[in-house]
């Protein structure tokens, strides 16, 4: 059975040309974000033109795939998007352990949506992290690790997380929408703006991570 | 594999007779431990204190000494000694094993008395281990 | 010169020494011993007093770097050096009997740290054989202090690149956590 991403999407599709959207990847993670939230038990199978087929088993929170993640192809095209029906108790989709979910649900959740807020999200709404990503294990920059660092420590939306970071507000929109793909987010419309004053570009370079940042070369 | 010396009860035995021993071999001596390199307690004068904590202690001591003399390329840390009001310790390694002799004692002792006699007796114990 | 503090905690076994090699930029100062109870943890050498490394940032600048002994039996130098940390890198290994309850015991034995956010845990050895997965430990932070978020990562001791990205994850929650103007560490860094 394929999903018919317009019908279960929370909100109505976009107009074409009001979001920029990544083909590929933006309705993958729509239809696992759909999948994560029923909680039906489902096996998803992306095939993905010029790479092998994306097997997810949500069951045992693992992925299978020839393609490595340090190789995450972006600009990928689906061919389709298949849902496989199954039960709590059925054999696993592949051999386990196959990859852990949370690497893939990071990279697609970094590289959909165009820079642009997911859908499930709204304007107007503060994130607070409830876990930090495991960060050794994905590939990511150290602009994202303030911005998780405050989203752990505060309320903030993707506009404020963009001024503390000093970074454009699609960089932190990608974070927030990795984060919430990978359910570690919640979600505030009505928490206050964080007490933090989001520190000037020279009260940036004086912290100690930045200093240490430059120091180890990165 | 290694087992620790304080769980041998030939070794404890002899340790604790040594230990009565020193301090039959000078009234100046208030405290005294064997200990394993890596902190146990193996024997200790009086016997009935519970000698745990300072063997940690006296371990922590001394691995600290051989870092030191490590640090300045002196060669290797020959004895320790922490002087205080009402008394000093001495320590040192028992030759060829992995223990030592740790020994508190009262300021009725001069420095170099109380340090003969810990090396003297650690001497003594690693005869009875050879 | 400005110094900050950070000290590596856990059990005996979990990696400690490892990781300050890793990241030392000096040889690394190591007060071991041979190990007289190997058939409890097995490894030949614990350390007794505690490890010593440095990462130089500047000509005034320095991150000393302090690991624990990770028996109990030396908790008084636990007591020593936790006075003068900022930050504390919490190490346990996937395949000890009970990785979870050694978490919480030192989170509770460097309770001020854990407190003020500045604590990372490490777990290693995750791929040597299936411990409790991250969530696990993540659960059990959440029953302990529902209102803090610290990081949880697996890692490799080993590994310089890991472990420079636990440090700096590290530095980036203390220093988030202050900007919130929220209890923080001692000293502004």
């Amino acid at each position: 059975m394929t999903i018919d991403v317009d019908q279960d999407a929370r909100k109505p599709a976009p107009e074409p040309g009001a979001y920029p959207v990544t083909v590929g990847w933006t309705e993958a993670a729509v239809a696992v974000k759909s999948i994560l939230s029923l909680k039906t038990p489902v096996h998803l199978k992306m095939n993905v033109e010029m790479h092998g087929p994306l097997l997810v088993d949500f069951g045992h929170h693992a992925f299978s795939w020839s393609t490595p993640l340090e190789l995450f192809p972006v600009d990928a095209v689906h061919t389709g998007l298949e849902t496989i029906p199954t039960t709590v108790d059925a054999p696993p989709y592949f051999e386990l352990p196959g990859q852990n979910l949370d690497g893939l649900l990071w990279e697609m959740g970094v590289n959909s949506f165009g820079g642009a807020a997911a859908f499930w999200l709204s304007a107007d709404e503060r994130y607070h992290l409830t876990r930090w990503p495991n960060l050794t294990h994905h590939k990511h920059n150290l602009s994202q690790v303030r911005m998780i660092a405050a989203l752990g420590n505060g309320y903030a939306s993707a506009t404020e997380l963009a001024a503390f970071a000093g970074v454009d507000i699609s960089e932190a929109q990608r974070l927030v929408n990795a984060l919430s793909l990978m359910g570690i987010l919640s979600r505030s419309a009505s928490a206050p703006a964080p007490v933090a004053v989001a520190p000037t570009v020279a009260a940036q370079r004086r912290s100690l991570f930045s200093r240490l940042r430059k120091r180890l070369g990165r | 594999m290694t087992t620790g010396l304080h769980m041998k009860p030939a070794v404890v035995k002899a340790a604790e007779t040594l230990l009565v021993d020193m301090r039959a071999a000078t009234s100046s001596l208030s405290y005294a431990a064997l200990l394993t390199d890596d902190g146990f307690d193996v024997a200790r004068f009086p016997a009935k204190t519970d000698g745990a904590r300072f063997a940690g202690m006296a371990s922590s001591m001394q691995a600290l000494g051989d870092a030191v003399t490590h640090e300045l390329s002196i060669g290797a840390s020959e004895y320790l000694i922490i002087a205080s009001g009402k008394g000093h310790v001495v320590q040192l390694r028992v030759p060829g094993q992995e223990l030592v002799l740790s020994a508190l004692f009262d300021n009725d002792a001069t420095v170099g008395h109380a340090l003969a006699i810990t090396r003297t007796f650690a001497q003594k114990m690693a005869g009875l281990l050879a | 010169m400005a110094e900050h503090v950070i000290l590596f905690t856990g059990p005996m076994g979990a990696g400690k020494t490892t990781a300050i090699q890793s990241l030392s930029e000096i040889e690394v100062v190591r007060t071991e011993a041979n190990n007289s109870e190997r058939h409890i943890v097995d490894k030949a050498t614990t350390t007794v007093a505690l490890d010593y490394g440095e990462i130089l940032i500047g000509a005034d600048e320095k991150v000393r770097l302090y690991g624990i002994p990770g028996q109990q039996r030396f908790n008084f130098m636990w007591a020593i050096l936790k006075k003068r940390a900022e930050g504390m890198v919490l190490l346990v290994n996937s395949d000890a009997p009970d990785p979870i309850a050694e978490m919480l015991f030192f989170l509770d034995e460097f309770r001020e740290l854990y407190d003020r956010g500045g604590v990372v845990v490490g777990v290693t050895r995750a791929d040597v054989k299936a411990g409790p997965g991250i969530a696990d430990f993540y659960d059990a932070l959440e029953r302990t202090n529902p209102d803090l978020v610290i990081p949880v990562f697996t890692v490799d001791p080993r590994d310089r690149d890991q472990m420079e990205n636990v440090l700096l994850a590290l530095v980036a929650n203390i220093e988030m956590r202050a900007a919130f103007g929220m209890a923080s560490v001692a000293g502004a860094l």
